[in-house]
């Protein structure tokens, strides 16, 4: 491993920043024709295509999410005027069954997450102080995932085929068994293809944060925005692979008749709830976190002061990190489980409010000591402040065991979760969009527009589902196209349908307030705002690669950076340059440097789209070959990842050189695929899970006895887990001879599960025997990528080129491999055993 | 250990006891605890008021053994071991009251 030459000219006590000497002034123009070259990308359709720059990908998820928001709002008109009268003949059952599921699933999933990616994924860079985020490749693999994910979900609805069992797809309804078409599997494909999107950002943001700050920026007073976003990715981390497994698992079952929610033979539908709703609360956080954020960055510049309680808020996320995972079962109180577990559910729920009321009073009270003007940034946290908090309260009432039981699955928990929704995301995002728009387009507001369209989403908001907490009350159930009988609910669902047009109304002039400001507005200042944050240091717009120079320390100067006097000015080497920082004090480690654009990112997400499409067509055989044609293209993403030439170390201040990443055993890889074995480790946890619960509670257990034989069974399992053993042992002996024999150790290991797997009892005969089969097959997975892995590192090794960091990325993955193996192998020999 | 994984220990702590006991509080009503009898009481309470007992001690133990210092990592710190307790306290007092597997 290289190190710094020199000790780093930095100060390191708590509380007096770090800075580095900057490095001399140069030709501004000069400097920026050179980062150009090197950071920007062609013009035309192939420079679209292989772009990877982080702005881009960001202004791409956030203008495709705002285009799906449209849809999914053009849709909630469609129910609001289905609705509007007892027995409305707009839609049919059917139709008004697949509307409803896709205004859901499009919000969710396609509206929210990924407007919340792309805003971290453009802002947080240029709020960190560096040049691109840290996988940018992978950043542009996640948004050809997103579109065509999302395109095919959209193509279905057109054609008909759009899922219909509501947004949370509850078994048995969604069984095969009552949805015989493909609408399920529409939904479940598609929407687990865009998911890969989200772990994407997750992974991206998580590294970025830690490990690509400006120098010296320590984690304790990094931007708060950075710390939302921090907890948002370790939770995306976490709790979306409960719904991938679960996605997986209800896909194999309508494709192969592999039973793990059919009652019959062991499965149970509640194992769905469990693992839609492990993601699905966590998930309400998720998305309030970066408008939360976004919250905490704005309303301090909107009230001339700095935020009250740092310390507190960065405490209140931590809680609101963990606290949401144990609260999932409150969308299942009514399915008849033990009060002591609802006891608990309920307490946590009600729990989750303190770390949120912390945060509300901290705002209060920075409104308090600041002057607040009353801009229109301002005027959408108003709107979030008397939205969210409404939404806030009705949780609590939620959370209360016999008050959910009567609102349970009605009116009132639509309105409900609109009020928590769209004023803890919708109002702060419009906030951010108008606070931040002039720094993404270097263009003013066109004023007046804006204002007319806040009042009209505010008025219309509050008409719509303010008195539809009434009509939940009054009884009426969530879902239902017609209510002939019920003349009592007439009114206030007219009401709401009114209010509902009125709200529309004013989106499209939020909407047109946007596009006003593209096309007429004057030239925006630096800094319009006064803000004095790192994100105003860049130029407006901000171009490819961001800034000249890395910011040295704190008050780094506009100006002063576009001449290049920071750290690392300029691309003099021709690559793609920027700093790798200590994860706590933000001390300069080593320069990483990233790759270009390419075009493997859509080539791959391509690949995926076949295999989801031939999915959908139910040709499984060919399926399985477009699945291989994604690890064949997967192959070329190694190709950057070693290269023998040039310099040990670059300058990076005066007086400062620092090691490229080649040479270094921490690289931004090996940290990236922590976080990926992360949200791994959570989806083999979901796995135990559900291997847990069914044993434990779904009837139809003990299951039938096993036929796998004990002697070749266990053979051949020992042999796998030997054949691990030896590849996680090689994946620590340096060479191209260790690589290769561990790629052989691991194609053995993956060969002994083939064999395995013809020892295994029928999989569509009991819950138990699907369960052993998908676990070895989820090993297969892993012994064939740790197989792929080694042969990475014996192709690299043989032609000079692997570093210290690609072996590290094999062993790490070898020995997740191994454990979960061996856990499984466990498993499955207690089960024998009892 | 650095700051954060200070500051994260109380949270974590949290979480292993409330899955801990939400497991056992499912496995003890599949295997009938709640009618086996112990000097103490059925095993079911017993046992599920023994783990969030040494849970709370643990998050009690976390909360003493917390920095000291004024900055402001040694406070979220502080903060973090603070959670821990009251979440664990709080969410997992059902444990000792409520009926079991009814």
């Amino acid at each position: 491993m290289v190190r710094p030459r020199r000790p780093l000219p930095v100060q390191a006590g708590e509380g007096r920043p770090m800075t580095l000497p900057p490095n001399p002034p140069q030709n501004a123009l000069r400097l920026h024709r050179e980062l150009e070259r090197i950071w920007g990308r062609p013009p035309g359709l192939r420079g679209a295509l292989c772009s990877v720059n982080h702005s881009e990908i960001g202004k791409r998820f956030m203008i495709a999410s705002a285009v799906f928001f449209a849809i999914a709002g053009l849709l909630a008109m469609l129910i609001r005027a289905q609705l509007a009268t007892p027995e409305g003949a707009f839609l049919d059952a059917a139709q008004y069954n697949r509307i409803f599921t896709m205004h859901g699933s499009i919000m969710m999933f396609l509206f929210a997450i990924p407007m919340l990616e792309g805003l971290g994924m453009y802002l947080l860079p240029k709020m960190l102080g560096t040049r691109d985020l840290a996988f940018p490749r992978l950043s542009a693999f996640g948004w050809w995932c997103y579109l065509f994910g999302g395109t095919i979900l959209i193509l279905a609805l057109l054609a008909g085929v759009a899922p219909d069992g509501g947004w949370f797809m509850y078994t048995p309804l969604t069984s095969k068994a009552y949805s015989p078409g493909i609408n399920a599997d529409v939904w479940l494909l598609g929407i687990t293809f865009v998911e890969i999107s989200a772990l994407a950002a997750a992974v991206e943001i998580t590294v970025t944060i830690l490990r690509m700050r400006a120098p010296g920026m320590r984690l304790s007073r990094m931007p708060l925005m950075a710390w939302y976003l921090l907890g948002t990715a370790a939770m995306m981390l976490a709790g979306f692979p409960p719904l991938i497994l679960g996605s997986v698992l209800l896909e194999v079952e309508r494709a192969f008749d592999w039973p793990f929610f059919d009652v019959a033979r062991g499965g149970d539908p509640l194992l769905w709830q469990h693992l839609f709703w492990l993601f699905g609360h966590p998930e309400v956080y998720i998305i309030f976190l970066p408008a939360a954020g976004a919250i905490s960055t704005i309303l301090p510049v909107m009230c001339r002061t700095t935020i009250l309680g740092y310390g507190a808020i960065v405490a209140a996320v931590l809680g609101l990190v963990f606290l949401s995972f144990g609260l999932w079962v409150h969308h299942m109180f009514a399915v008849g489980i033990p009060h002591m577990a609802l006891a608990f559910f309920s307490a946590a729920s009600a729990l989750v409010a303190v770390p949120t009321a912390v945060q509300i009073f901290a705002w209060i009270g920075t409104m308090w000591k600041g002057h607040p003007r009353l801009h229109l940034p301002m005027l959408h946290l108003m709107g979030f402040f008397g939205t969210f908090v409404i939404g806030g309260l009705t949780g609590v009432m939620l959370a209360i065991v016999p008050f959910n039981w009567q609102a349970h699955d009605t009116a009132f928990v639509t309105a409900h979760l609109h009020y928590v929704l769209i004023g803890g995301f919708v109002f702060p995002m419009m906030a951010g969009v108008v606070y931040w728009l002039p720094l993404i387009l270097g263009r003013e507001r066109v004023p007046g527009v804006g204002t007319a369209a806040f009042w009209l989403i505010f008025a219309g908001f509050h008409g719509t589902f303010l008195v539809m907490h009434l009509t939940g009350l009054m009884g009426m159930p969530r879902r239902i196209s017609v209510y002939p009988d019920n003349p009592e609910w007439i009114w206030p669902n007219l009401i709401s349908s009114a209010f509902g047009f009125v709200m529309a109304a004013g989106f499209a002039l939020f909407a047109l307030d946007l596009v006003l400001q593209v096309l007429f507005g004057r030239r925006a200042r630096r800094d319009p705002w006064g803000a004095g944050t790192l994100e105003w240091a860049m130029p407006m717009p901000p171009p490819s690669y961001n800034i000249a120079a890395l910011p040295p320390g704190p008050g780094a100067d506009a100006l002063a950076l576009a001449r290049g006097e920071g750290a690392l000015p300029g691309a003099p080497r021709g690559q793609r340059e920027t700093l790798v920082v200590d994860t706590l004090s933000g001390a300069p480690r080593f320069v990483a440097v990233l790759p270009g654009n390419s075009l493997l990112p859509v080539c791959t997400a391509a690949a995926i789209g076949g295999f989801v499409l031939l999915m959908l067509a139910g040709l499984y055989g060919a399926a399985l070959a477009a699945l291989a044609g994604v690890g064949a293209v997967c192959w070329w993403w190694q190709g950057f990842s070693g290269r023998p030439t040039g310099p040990a170390t670059v300058p990076v201040a005066p007086g400062l050189d620092l090691p490229l990443h080649w040479g270094m055993e921490d690289t931004l890889a090996r940290s990236g695929l922590v976080c990926l074995l992360v949200a791994d480790g959570a989806l083999f946890g979901s796995y135990l899970f559900a291997a847990g619960f069914l044993t434990v509670i779904a009837p139809g257990w003990p299951a039938p006895a096993s036929g796998i034989g004990t002697l070749p069974a266990g053979l051949l399992a020992g042999g796998m887990l030997a054949g691990l053993a030896v590849a996680a042992g090689l994946a620590r002996v340096r060479g191209a001879r260790g690589a290769a024999a561990g790629a052989v150790a691991g194609l053995a290991a993956l060969m002994l599960a083939g064999l395995l797997a013809a020892q295994l009892d029928d999989p569509t005969r009991h819950a138990r025997d699907a369960l052993r089969a998908a676990g070895l097959a989820y090993v297969a997975l892993h012994a064939g990528v740790g197989g792929l892995l080694a042969l990475v590192c014996a192709v690299h090794r043989r032609d000079g080129a692997i570093g210290p960091g690609a072996q590290g990325v094999w062993r790490l993955w070898q020995d997740f491999t191994l454990a979960t193996a061996a856990i499984l192998v466990a498993l499955v020999a207690v089960q024998e055993a009892s | 250990m650095t700051w954060p994984w200070l500051a994260l220990r109380g949270p974590i702590l949290w979480a292993i006891a409330f899955s801990g006991i939400y497991a056992l509080h499912g496995v003890g009503c599949t295997w009938g605890w709640p009618g086996v009898a112990t000097p103490l009481g059925p095993l079911h309470g017993v046992v599920l008021a023994g783990v969030w007992l040494c849970a709370l001690i643990g998050a009690g133990a976390i909360v003493l053994t917390g920095p000291r210092g004024a900055d402001r990592a040694a406070a979220i710190t502080r903060l973090g071991g603070w959670i821990g307790l009251a979440a664990t306290l709080l969410t997992l007092f059902p444990v000792l009251g409520v009926t079991s597997c009814g």
